[in-house]
């Protein structure tokens, strides 16, 4: 489980984030929602801790981040903005340096590395370097290097980000196969569609600040809008008043 | 602690896999302490040939009948006398000659009345590798014109002592070694640069080229502490700069081993206990050479930013190794104390036959220890900084 209190970040006179509070429990899928530059990126590198916020709190399964963010990282999977890889490295290597880095070992190790190879349907790629893979390839490696020692909590950002159809439902699956296996997954989006499809509870940010938070289906009321894409433009809007007054209305 | 230990061996083992899978990285180990060596051992080669053909040069000279003494007082001494080329001075210019020996008219008369006779001596002083050559047949001139002054004052009953009011003796106080050692004071300068350039490209790869392929972000998110990592990393150039110094190393004995340089009638103490102190010497600059790169790759915003400033970096060991060439460097506690220029005097100390003491040793090595240690620190601390994690 993640909640979040209040977040701030400030980079100079920019404020990236204003204010932001969520709480994306074990068992669902947590979408958040908002165009470019609305602050996704940024609140995502607060959660898991590799940026201290001005204000607010963060705690991942009851651990706060900001005091512990070792103790944090290792009850988290991350697939973070920057997502390289190594040109030199196997996809088996990556996986093992990252397992070694979050203290496994040995046959444990070497297990969960043939499961994730496996799932992710890595096997003819296993053994190869980095340099020539695809997007697709790519976003395999990092997703098994971030899921090694089997995290209850799973933080994406843009996790389907410039990936073709069949790669784009692959991630899709494995997040629900996360879900059902009673994981926390919080995932960042700018598209509609696949929020829609995935999310239990989407939270829609925009300008640095949560602006609504609802099912799919709440959404779609609050803004009046039937459509999913329409509710997104209504909501995240120029006219902030009216989507934050919309906003609390959403958490109820 | 020990989980500590246990995260710099993990980022150790798999940054020294990565650097020796890199091409360049590689090649910047491997082939600079072959490159440096070799060269300089064809150069001293080179020079050895030419000190040891003067002497075998003939003297090409134009009039030799008009000077047929001399003639007959150079074969005597061992000189074979060849007929001067047509165009005498377009010879020499061109270099087919390195000098050439003109007798101009009424040479045998001025000698005869005992004035100062003239002799004409072509030479192109642009020309480096005619240089041994004139001088050696100068040398011989001047003892033929002794020669002659010699049984001049005899002839007027005057002992040819009298010419020598004073005669300097040069009594020679270094060792044969020290010598070869001024000579061969590039040996210090290539170990001391190795441990510049060996580490170099994986120190440049491990840190601002993590950040610039993205891979850093997802690094620093396992439960590690931030200066695991960079100590890793710092360590995996550390082991390269230090292949690169034994390679160097193995280089310079071969050269001066199996090359001509010996014919310079010098040598250098290559025993393997000079080796090993040697490399003692060198391994504290190598810790901080790396710590350098390191940290100066982390400031640097892009990958070809850090290249360029640690290229830089190659000069840092250079400054005390040319003076150290050019006027020697004096042995004190200061000068010892001085990270470069302290590895340098003991360096060149055991290379020269002589023994260093604890001192030697431990002043250089506490004060790059020292500097290391400041610069893995500092590293550290950049890596918990956001603005530096993300590149801003």
């Amino acid at each position: 489980m993640i909640v979040a209190q209040q977040l701030r970040k400030r980079f100079g006179d920019i404020v990236a984030v204003h204010e932001v509070s969520l709480r994306a429990e074990d068992g669902q899928v947590t979408g958040l929602l908002g165009p470019n530059g609305a602050g996704k990126t940024t609140t995502l590198r607060l959660l898991y801790g590799l940026m201290r916020p001005d204000a607010g709190t963060v705690q991942i399964d009851e651990v706060d981040v900001v005091a512990d963010p070792l103790g944090a990282q290792a009850k988290v999977g991350v697939l973070p903005d920057a997502h390289g890889l190594y040109p030199r490295l196997s996809a088996r290597e990556h996986v093992r340096y990252f397992g070694e880095l979050q203290g496994l070992r040995g046959a444990a190790l070497e297990q969960q590395i043939a499961a994730l190879i496996e799932r992710l349907d890595m096997g003819g790629i296993a053994d190869r370097r980095a340099a020539g893979f695809s997007q697709g390839e790519r976003m395999k490696v990092s997703l098994a290097r971030a899921l090694v020692h089997g995290p209850n909590n799973v933080i994406l950002d843009e996790p389907t980000n410039g990936l073709d159809v069949m790669s784009t439902r692959a991630v899709r699956k494995l997040i629900r196969e996360l879900r059902d296996e009673g994981k926390c997954v919080l995932f960042s989006s700018h598209v509609m569609q696949e929020v829609s499809a995935l999310c239990d509870v989407i939270v829609l940010v925009a300008g640095g600040r949560v602006v609504a938070r609802g099912t799919p289906d709440e959404l779609r009321a609050l803004s009046g809008h039937g459509d999913l894409e329409d509710a997104f433009v209504e909501l995240t809007g120029i006219d902030d008043h009216r989507a934050d007054h919309r906003a609390d209305g959403g958490q109820a | 602690m020990r989980s500590w230990l246990t995260a710099i061996r993990i980022v150790l083992r798999k940054e020294l896999l990565d650097g020796v899978r890199d091409r360049r990285a590689l090649f910047s180990a491997l082939l600079y302490p072959l490159l440096g060596p070799l060269l300089s051992g064809l150069l001293f080669g080179f020079m050895a040939d030419k000190q040891r053909d003067a002497a075998d040069v003939p003297v090409p000279i134009v009039h030799q009948d008009r000077a047929p003494e001399l003639v007959e007082w150079l074969a005597g001494h061992g000189v074979t006398v060849v007929d001067a080329p047509e165009q005498p001075r377009e010879a020499v210019r061109e270099g087919e000659v390195p000098f050439v020996l003109s007798v101009p008219e009424g040479f045998e008369a001025s000698l005869a009345q005992g004035t100062p006779a003239q002799l004409e001596l072509i030479v192109d002083g642009s020309r480096n590798d005619s240089r041994a050559a004139i001088s050696h047949v100068q040398k011989l001139l001047g003892y033929y014109g002794k020669e002659l002054a010699g049984q001049r004052l005899l002839a007027r009953g005057i002992d040819p002592e009298i010419m020598h009011p004073v005669i300097v003796a040069e009594v020679e106080v270094a060792s044969d070694q020290e010598l070869a050692a001024s000579v061969f004071a590039f040996v210090p300068m290539f170990v001391l640069m190795a441990t510049f350039i060996g580490g170099m490209q994986l120190a440049v790869d491990a840190t601002a080229g993590e950040r610039e392929r993205g891979s850093l972000e997802p690094l620093l998110l396992n439960p590690v502490p931030r200066s695991a990592i960079v100590v890793g990393k710092w360590l995996a150039a550390v082991v390269f700069a230090l292949g690169c110094v034994i390679l160097t190393l193995i280089a310079c004995v071969f050269v001066l081993e199996y090359t001509p340089v010996r014919d310079l009638g010098l040598s250098l103490d290559l025993r393997v206990p000079a080796l090993f102190g040697v490399l003692l010497a060198a391994a504290p600059m190598a810790l901080m050479a790396a710590a350098l790169q390191v940290l100066v790759a982390s400031f640097a915003r892009s990958f070809k930013e850090a290249q360029t400033y640690i290229s830089l970096l190659v000069f840092v060991p250079m400054v005390p190794a040319v003076i150290g060439m050019m006027t020697g460097l004096e042995r004190s506690v200061g000068a010892l104390l001085i990270p470069g220029v302290g590895q340098q005097i003991v360096v060149e100390q055991l290379l020269g036959g002589g023994a260093a003491t604890a001192l030697d040793y431990l002043l250089p090595m506490l004060s790059a220890l020292a500097v290391a240690g400041a610069c893995v620190w500092l590293t550290a601390w950049m890596f918990r900084r956001e603005s530096v994690v993300f590149g801003r």
